[in-house]
């Protein structure tokens, strides 16, 4: 094996007094996908950038092929060879150039001499598919088309590694794919090594090693299936009823259990499937069992074991509160349509959210997501149809809505340069609550979030998790009957997740409270009681995320995980027999198919040694089966 | 049902109000550069900033080296000029102009006196570098003088008569009164103008600043969906500011102009600073336009400073509206801050009371009033 590409050892950075990353230590290998996962803040930008050579860095060493990069002559000896993407949608691109003036000058800057890199935009352009739109202004790209160019520009020079700092943040889940798709290709292509970062911890199984990072240090590195290892277990999910019950008793024998829509899903550590399922069985002996099944961990359970998971903030008692079937409905829309003068944003849309209700919105950008929001949080009135929102007429009466409903958007959306308590008392005083009555809604809002004891911090000072609480109790503070979240748990590390829906699920089952969530996390989705997917300003699925997987494993089979030792070939040579969409995944391909037999056959056709295995469907496959069959049929992919 | 309703339309105003005042307080850059504003540079702006000529550097020619000449170069004296060299070489002089060494230079040629006691009258050329108008304009119209003068009494030396028979000559008596400002001080008129200009400029740039910072983070989203109105939103924050502004000019004004430069409050200190905070308030209209335009703080700041610098120098504390070109004119007549000078010179210097302000007082608010409304309505249509 050759010497790595990259060796790092006791890396340290720290930013004032406190230590963003400490004590890390990695080596990659030419011709890896590195992985760096972990939350906002865990410290991936700053180790990149050191990497890159744009950041000094405070301790430790690190080499880059073999040349130390702790001297500034050290590090600009090797930046020719290395290529940076930093974080953000087009952030190191230019708006008001054209996708080709964009790599042009990227070329330029590289000094890439000019016909060599007149090849390269055109081999790039070719591959990114971006060609199409060679001039149109970078602005006016969509997220996915944005990182693909950015791609493109930090290649134009040709390094032997590439640097991408989380390149699929904001993105939807189609163009995440397909990103990661095109990675691959240009990685076998030309021989490349690249350390990418990624706050989704889904993606991980994407990488050949990856290192799990939380809070500044290193919590596992190696292949998935190594840090698999570390936390031996099954995982149990089931249905049950009444599913309040169920949680509250389980709760306390198995630390990871959380509520996904009607289901409950457990991490049982150290016991095989069939010994956790009977566990679990056993915990619920009397209560109704619709549904149990048991299927292998992912690496989120085994980063949340390696964490530690205890529950930071303990589920408040309370009883079932299920809502009496002649309550109104919390959101109802009737054939909701809104055009922007020629342009039909939102198209005849129809749902409605029962009170309780957890209600997924799901779309790619510019699906019509935030303008049936809009609509529906009283900011723009509908240009046709009709709809209600606790109780308030969307058509004129706007100002009751917004009285009535509670808002969460995705970006902190609070004041940083007020305290906690100036926070909560400012929302009481905005949605016109009496002293005594916003004191009252203080205390709840601190018990709640779990924000005893940081009442006078600033919320600038907060860790994310707790920030993305106090904005929830913001938008609680009214007793809304309604909520609406926009990308909730964005940027927050699993353990943060968990708690805050923990807390989303306690409101809704005790409090009644009906959520409407949108979102580009697919684990968020699991979280809903019922997903619709928009497409193109139209809902095009309605159903709880179980049935839309059935929906899906019904049209397109199921979910096939073959593990190869040529992925690329394989993956070619499947798409010519018939078996197209495969997905690269680490060092395997995932890819549905209705016919196992014949997938089977025509991968050992192709190498004897790949084995074929079926796998459990995530809604990720699901959204990109459902949005990738409906671009095809609009015939516009972009 | 309505009292219920205005009570939470009062606690609303309330808590934005509080926030509004508790972020101010919280950016210290931003209080220091206000207190700054407000204090130290009105104080230089008073003291060091002068339109009169002062020590004007002043080259001599004397060719002649007559008692004459040297008499009259005498008389080009302290404080206006200063007279720094005798010399001959015509070449020095002129580089001495061109290079900015000298800013006069003055030429008396052979038989200057001799021309004089035959009462031929005499010659003296004065070149002055007028770069600067206003003290160019000055420094021609004093050395008109200084010659006329002089020239009226060599010849009447020359007569024989004395001071007393010019007295006796029948002529025009010129009797000034200087009002308003009799010592033609003029640390009066720049220390109240710059104040009255610092107050636009923040009533222009906090508004703008903190709306803005609202947009950049996305808090404004937030309020959209509250059940603040646009207003709701933007009423607080321009009374805040108005607050702090109209705060800042009283320091000014008791701080500094009054103990420092002992300017006068003739009129009615409230009606000062009512006048004050409807110019303030109204004026924050630009800001509110120049936020709901801009996307972040740096374009915000870029366009106020485009919309302050017409305005400052259309005001009138320039220049007056009379010398300007008819279509100036119209423009500083539509400028806010125009009325406003008028306003605070009237209350201020000359002891107007509102009846003597009535006009100014309404243009000045019907203006304001347009650019607040005009400004509400841009944010208005924007997050609709």
């Amino acid at each position: 094996m050759d010497a790595p590409l990259l060796t790092v050892r006791d890396f340290g950075k720290r930013y004032g007094g406190s230590d963003a990353v400490c004590g890390l230590s990695l080596d990659i290998a030419r011709g890896e996908l590195f992985g760096l996962i972990g939350p906002d803040g865990a410290g991936k930008s700053s180790f990149m950038k050191a990497v890159a050579g744009v950041l000094r860095f405070d301790a430790g060493r690190v080499q880059v092929f073999g040349t130390d990069i702790a001297s500034d002559t050290g590090a600009e000896s090797v930046k020719s060879r290395l290529g940076l993407m930093p974080q953000g949608l087009g952030q190191n691109l230019y708006g008001s150039l054209s996708v080709e003036e964009n790599i042009d000058f990227f070329a330029r800057l590289r000094m890439v001499p000019r016909d060599q890199a007149e090849r390269r935009k055109h081999d790039l352009l070719a591959v990114t598919r971006l060609a199409p739109f060679a001039q149109r202004p970078m602005r006016q790209l969509s997220g996915g088309m944005k990182q693909k160019l950015g791609l493109a520009c930090t290649l134009i020079h040709a390094p032997d590694l590439i640097i991408l700092d989380e390149p699929t943040t904001g993105v939807d889940p189609v163009s995440r794919r397909d990103f990661w798709g095109i990675l691959g290709d240009l990685m076998e292509s030309e021989g490349l090594t690249a350390l990418v970062s990624t706050a989704y911890l889904d993606e991980a199984s994407r990488f050949t090693r990856l290192c799990l990072l939380h809070q500044g240090r290193a919590l596992a590195t190696g292949t998935p299936d190594e840090i698999l290892a570390r936390a031996p277990g099954a995982v149990v999910q089931c249905r049950v009823v009444p599913q309040l019950e169920a949680q509250q008793r389980l709760a306390p024998h198995f630390p990871h259990c959380e509520a996904m829509g009607q289901t409950l899903r457990l991490f049982v550590e150290g016991l095989d499937r069939e010994a956790a399922g009977a566990a679990v069985r056993e915990s619920l002996n009397g209560l109704d069992i619709e549904t149990l099944d048991t299927m292998a961990p992912e690496l989120e359970d085994v980063f949340l074991a390696l964490l530690g998971g205890e529950r930071a903030a303990t589920l408040p008692p309370g009883q079932a509160n299920t809502p009496s079937a002649d309550e109104p409905d919390a959101i109802l829309a009737q054939g909701l349509t809104r055009t922007f003068g020629e342009f039909v944003a939102v198209a005849d849309v129809s749902f409605k959210v029962r009170p309780g209700e957890i209600f997924g919105l799901l779309g790619a950008n510019g699906a019509g997501k935030t303008t049936a929001i809009k609509m529906l949080t009283g900011i723009l009135p509908p240009s046709g149809g009709s709809g209600s929102v606790a109780g308030a007429d969307m058509r004129h009466a706007g100002a009751l809505i917004k009285s009535r409903i509670g808002y969460m958007s995705q970006a902190f959306s609070l004041y940083l340069d007020l305290t906690v308590r100036e926070n909560i008392r400012l929302y009481a005083g905005l949605y016109g609550l009496g002293r005594q009555d916003g004191d009252e809604r203080m205390r709840w809002i601190i018990g709640m979030a779990g924000l005893a004891g940081h009442e006078d911090e600033l919320a600038a000072s907060l860790p994310m998790g707790l920030r993305q609480r106090l904005a929830l109790g913001c938008a609680l503070v009214h007793r809304p009957r309604v909520l609406f979240l926009d990308e909730p748990t964005s940027g927050v590390d699993p353990l943060g997740r968990r708690v805050f829906w923990d807390i989303l699920f306690s409101l809704s089952r005790v409090d009644g409270v009906a959520m409407l969530v949108t979102t580009h996390f697919m684990s968020e989705a699991e979280h809903c009681d019922r997903l619709a997917l928009m497409f193109a300003g139209r809902i095009v699925a309605d159903a709880s995320p179980q049935e839309l997987k059935r929906q899906v494993v019904a049209e397109a089979g199921e979910l096939y995980q073959v593990t190869t030792a040529d992925a690329r070939g394989l993956g070619k040579a499947l798409a010519a027999s018939g078996f197209p969409g495969a997905s690269p995944c680490g060092r395997d391909l995932r890819l549905l198919s209705r016919d196992g037999a014949a997938l089977a056959a025509a991968v050992s056709a192709h190498e004897a040694g790949a084995r074929v295995e079926t796998r459990p469907i995530g809604m990720e496959d699901v959204f990109v089966h459902l949005v990738s069959r409906l671009e095809a049929e609009h015939g516009g992919a972009a | 049902m309505m009292s219920g309703e205005w009570v939470r339309i009062w606690r609303r105003f309330a808590a934005m109000l509080v926030k509004e005042f508790k972020q101010l307080g919280r950016d210290r850059v931003l209080l220091a550069f206000i207190l700054y504003a407000f204090t130290l540079d009105v104080f230089l702006a008073a003291s060091g900033v002068s339109l009169s000529l002062s020590s004007a550097v002043t080259w001599v020619q004397d060719f002649d080296h007559s008692a004459a000449s040297r008499e009259l170069v005498g008389r080009f004296q302290a404080p206006y000029f200063k007279v720094a060299r005798d010399f001959d070489a015509d070449r020095d002089g002129q580089a001495a102009l061109d290079s900015g060494t000298a800013m006069i230079l003055l030429s008396l040629p052979q038989g200057f006196g001799r021309d004089l006691a035959q009462g031929r009258g005499a010659e003296l050329a004065m070149q002055v570098d007028t770069t600067n108008s206003v003290l160019g304009f000055l420094a021609v119209s004093h050395g008109e003088q200084i010659a006329a003068r002089f020239g009226i009494e060599s010849e009447l030396a020359r007569r024989g008569a004395s001071a007393r028979d010019e007295a006796a000559l029948p002529g025009v008596d010129n009797a000034m009164r200087v009002w308003f400002n009799p010592n033609q001080n003029d640390s009066w008129f720049m220390g109240i103008s710059e104040m009255l200009n610092i107050a636009t400029v923040f009533s222009v740039l906090l508004p703008a600043a903190a709306l803005v910072r609202e947009k950049e983070r996305g808090t404004v989203e937030q309020l959209m969906v509250s059940p603040l109105s646009p207003f709701g939103i933007l009423f607080p924050k321009v009374v805040a500011m108005t607050c702090v502004i109209v705060a800042g000019i009283a320091v000014t004004l008791f701080l500094v102009l009054i103990p420092l430069f002992s300017i006068p409050v003739k009129g009615s200190l409230l009606l000062f600073f009512a006048a004050s905070m409807l110019y303030v308030f109204t004026t924050a209209g630009l800001g509110l336009f120049a936020a709901t335009v801009s996307q972040n703080l740096a374009q915000a700041g870029m366009l106020s400073i485009l919309i302050l610098s017409p305005m400052l120098f259309l005001s009138g504390a320039w220049t007056p509206a009379e010398a300007m070109p008819d279509w100036l004119r119209w423009l500083m007549y539509a400028s806010p801050l125009h009325y406003y000078l008028d306003i605070a010179f009237g209350i201020l210097l000359k002891g107007q009371g509102a009846a003597d302000l009535a006009l100014p007082l309404t243009e000045m608010g019907g203006i304001g009033v347009l650019v607040l409304a005009l400004g509400l309505s841009l944010f208005r249509r924007q997050f609709a």
